[in-house]
């Protein structure tokens, strides 16, 4: 009796007050009273009487219905109240917690006291919630700037994409040569200001990655030897004051053409990188060599140093990674390294490094010959004249004749201009709306190149290139796919890539850049396939875009492209000049490509809407890309900003945002919609009766093909 | 008392049951239950309030509060529009728990309403869908006593 007494005076003095169910709705207390049981109950707990709790709360009176149900069921275990404020009659207030159990047969509820650890609970959701909020206001704040920042730059671009339309619309005319320099010159300075405009982009930019982003237009392809040459004078002093040698290898035949895709001042920074890299392990009186080297439709830069080799303690494959540093740390934030790969593989090419046989450890990197798509300029200059000779740069170049071409995408709209243009070009093409049927073609026909959009219904673009890929595996033919995605990332680039992809470009489709990217299909097929067939990446001039987290994704735009997607909200007159620019000045196609999306791209929204209603992520983000798809068409880039927000959402999953993503979008969607009705009344046949416009599709029926 | 955290249910009750309103946020956990004695349709009813605490990640609703409910006040800040959505999804799991009871929509802090979130056209719609809305502020006191009565009414009308 005595332990029974020390450990109900245990119990009570620990917080808990024990009771025993005698039936009735009555307990009977085990035990003394806790003092905060007879503050809260009254006069019934003197006496140790049983007592009716469910009438003393009403709290306990719902959870009492839970725990008969326990002790009915014969269940081991216990069934917990979750806590509970309870006032008192002095109008004090105690937290509790309830629980039922079963001992020996006996119902027991146990009542606990949390006055000890409630302060400390109550603060740890405060401080938690309180963050939820602040994340929440913060949310609201990126919102506000990603808006303002893609008006700020919708407002740059918006009379820029009117020049350019203008300058494009003027350069399909007559012109004396005095006045196409002009022409010329005012191209020249509208593409000065896209650089601008990227560099506000970018200036705002917060992900490494994204701020890497460049330019694949290959204007002034830097020369790889020249730039090895320039990086040995700016670091000569600072490699001579540590006792090392810097130099170039006098193997490197310094006028060859050295031209590789890319930019110059970043592949400075490589060499530079690379070469403080070298600086930091070499010892006193070694030498640091730089070697250009070609490989045909590559170059290879290199820089050997006599040090220590690879560092032991880093896996090789983590060298180029973000922030990897040796054990030493020599380096700095371990940036360096990861910036040499992600814009060497930006600009198509590999980078690597090895501990060298001689001793010491050699970074090399890998780029393509820019070259390789100018005529005349590589056949004359190029050690391998004859790999060069049959491609061409489109600007300047026919079509090749007879290609035939598998266009698989889901996006009506989207998949007419290509075979539109693909057509004007002199080629044939085939359209299909999914992987799997773009599979049944390539098992009936043969196709030249396949235009792979990546993501459609049934089978992806991906899914489709692996199948396509594993069916060639032991076998010569290597069939050429060029994915089209809308989304440019670094990321989305390598995924493609990696799935068998031999080239990509971005939505929506550039016409110069289609013909060049389908071009270099008829050049790759006529070359044999080997392992490290390369890939080729052919982007439209892509400014940074703001990566953020999935919860994060408010209002960000994975690829608000100025120069690609003009401001159609502005007026039916620049929205003219940017469908002539798309079109090539193919007004019929143009009308027919606004009146197919005024007739689908409201369906579409309709989807969205649902979508967005029933809170189904997956058809939300599948039908948001379809109408971003289309809506890219006509440059509408707050409308696509809108649309690929909603894309985000659904594909994350992370849809809390997306009543408001949708509100955007439905703004801009009508907007695009009036400019483009606007501009469709505006284009009827004056002097004839309406007529109803073909779409292209119909269009095509009604005109003999070409054989493949 | 249902919605997310931080929407004001507690400083409506409070604002309620002792005519405070305290402008610091105080989290609520678990479960605080009242009392109050209002007349509504000429009788006096003991309203027995529970204020449970709001949703969030780190806190799930027991339906087995819910047993027993005669109706409830569904409370979104007006000034979060996510809190009328993660309400409505609440509201569903509720209707779909213990059936239909008298509700009311509750748009808190109308003193912040140039901060709103959750406009006209949203608050039609809600009209249309069958919801009885009244906008308050446990600031103010607007509409709360209110919206407490509009509750009663209509649970004794059922």
């Amino acid at each position: 009796m005595a332990s029974d007494s020390i450990f109900e005076n245990f119990v009570s003095s620990q917080g808990y007050a024990l009771f025993e169910s005698t039936g009735a709705d009555e307990f009977r207390p085990i035990g003394e009273w806790p003092p905060w049981c007879r503050t809260m109950w009254g006069a019934e707990a003197k006496d140790n009487n049983a007592i009716r709790l469910g009438e003393k709360s009403s709290f306990l009176d719902n959870f009492l219905y839970d725990a008969e149900e326990f002790w009915k069921s014969g269940k081991t275990g216990s069934v917990n109240s979750g806590n509970w404020i309870e006032a008192d009659e002095t109008g004090g207030s105690t937290p509790l917690e309830a629980s039922a159990l079963s001992l020996d047969g006996k119902h027991i509820l146990i009542i606990r006291n949390l006055s000890s650890t409630f302060a400390e609970q109550q603060e740890w959701f405060q401080t938690a919630r309180d963050s939820l909020l602040s994340h929440e206001r913060l949310l609201r704040e990126i919102l506000k700037k990603e808006i303002l920042l893609h008006c700020i730059v919708h407002d740059l671009s918006q009379p820029l994409s009117a020049m350019r339309g203008c300058f494009h619309l003027l350069s399909l005319e007559p012109l004396s040569p005095g006045l196409k320099k002009y022409v010329k010159s005012g191209e020249r300075e509208a593409q000065r200001q896209e650089m601008m405009i990227r560099g506000i982009l970018e200036a705002f930019s917060t992900d490494l990655a994204a701020q890497q982003t460049v330019n694949k237009e290959h204007t002034d392809a830097p020369d790889l030897a020249a730039c090895a040459k320039q990086s040995v004078e700016a670091f000569e002093t600072a490699f001579g004051d540590r006792g090392i040698k810097l130099r170039v290898d006098s193997a490197v035949k310094l006028s060859a053409n050295w031209r590789v895709v890319g930019e110059a001042s970043r592949l400075d920074r490589i060499f530079g990188n690379l070469l403080e890299n070298s600086m930091r392990y070499s010892p006193k009186g070694s030498t640091v060599t730089i070697g250009v080297h070609d490989q045909g439709e590559f170059v290879l830069a290199t820089v050997d140093d006599q040090g220590p080799g690879l560092p032991a303690d880093v896996p090789q494959n983590q060298l180029f990674a973000l922030f990897a540093r040796g054990k030493s740390h020599a380096g700095k934030a371990g940036l360096g390294l990861y910036f040499c790969k992600i814009t060497v593989e930006r600009w198509g090419g590999t980078i690597g490094a090895e501990t060298r046989a001689e001793g010491g450890s050699r970074f090399w990197f890998r780029l393509p010959r820019a070259g390789a798509e100018e005529k005349g300029d590589a056949a004359s200059k190029s050690p391998e004249p004859e790999k060069h000779a049959a491609t061409k740069h489109p600007a300047h170049a026919k079509a090749t004749k007879g290609l035939h071409i598998l266009v698989a995408d889901d996006a009506e709209l989207n998949r007419e201009l290509v075979i539109e243009l693909l057509e004007r070009r002199g080629y044939t093409a085939v359209g299909v709306s999914d992987g799997k049927k773009a599979l049944a073609a390539l098992d009936h026909g043969h196709f030249d190149a396949v235009l792979m959009d990546e993501e459609m219904p049934h089978m992806t673009g991906v899914e489709a290139t692996r199948a396509i890929r594993e069916r060639e595996k032991g076998g010569t033919k290597h069939q050429f796919i060029i994915g089209i995605t809308g989304n440019a990332a670094f990321e989305d680039e390598r995924r493609l890539l990696e799935a068998g992809m031999d080239a990509f470009l971005t939505k929506p489709v550039h016409m110069q850049k289609l013909y060049q990217t389908v071009e270099l299909a008829a050049h790759k097929s006529t070359a044999p396939v080997t392992e490290t067939s390369p890939h080729i990446s052919v982007l439209p001039p892509t400014p940074a875009a703001p990566v953020l987290a999935p919860n994060l994704i408010v209002g960000a735009v994975a690829n608000p492209t100025p120069t690609e997607y003009p401001a159609a909200e502005s007026s039916t007159a620049d929205l003219r000049a940017h469908l002539s620019q798309m079109t090539d000045g193919n007004e019929k196609l143009a009308r027919s490509l606004v009146k197919t999306f005024l007739a689908d791209a409201p369906k579409t929204f309709a989807q969205i809407r649902k979508a967005v209603a029933q809170k189904n992520a997956k058809k939300l983000g599948g039908a948001a890309h379809l109408l971003k798809g289309s809506i890219a068409i006509f440059g509408a880039t707050k409308a696509v900003a809108a649309a690929q927000s909603l894309q985000n959402m659904g594909r994350s999953g992370h849809i809390r945002t997306a009543a408001s993503a949708l509100r955007a979008l439905e703004s801009e969607f009508k907007s695009l919609d009036r400019e483009l009705r606007a501009l469709y009344a505006t284009d009827q046949p004056k002097k004839s009766a309406p007529r109803r416009a073909k779409s292209p599709a119909a269009a095509r029926k009604s005109k003999p093909r070409k054989k493949p | 008392m249902l919605g997310s955290f931080s929407v004001g249910k507690s400083s409506l009750v409070r604002r309620f049951v002792e005519s405070i309103f305290d402008e610091k946020y105080h989290t609520t956990i678990g479960v605080k239950v009242d009392k109050k004695v209002v007349q509504a349709s000429g009788e006096e009813v003991t309203l027995v309030l529970w204020d449970i605490h709001g949703e969030d990640i780190y806190q799930k609703m027991r339906m087995n509060y819910l047993r027993g409910m005669s109706g409830y006040l569904l409370v979104i800040d007006g000034t979060r529009r996510q809190t009328l959505i993660d309400a409505l999804s609440l509201n569903e799991r509720v209707v779909k728990e213990i059936g239909p009871v008298p509700a009311v929509l509750v748009l808190n802090k109308s003193d912040l309403i140039d901060q709103w979130e959750i406009d006209d056209a949203q608050q039609a719609k809600l009209a249309k869908d069958g919801w009885k809305i009244v906008k308050t502020s446990a600031r103010s006191g607007e509409a709360v006593e209110d919206v407490f009565l509009q509750l009663a009414k209509a649970i004794l009308a059922t």
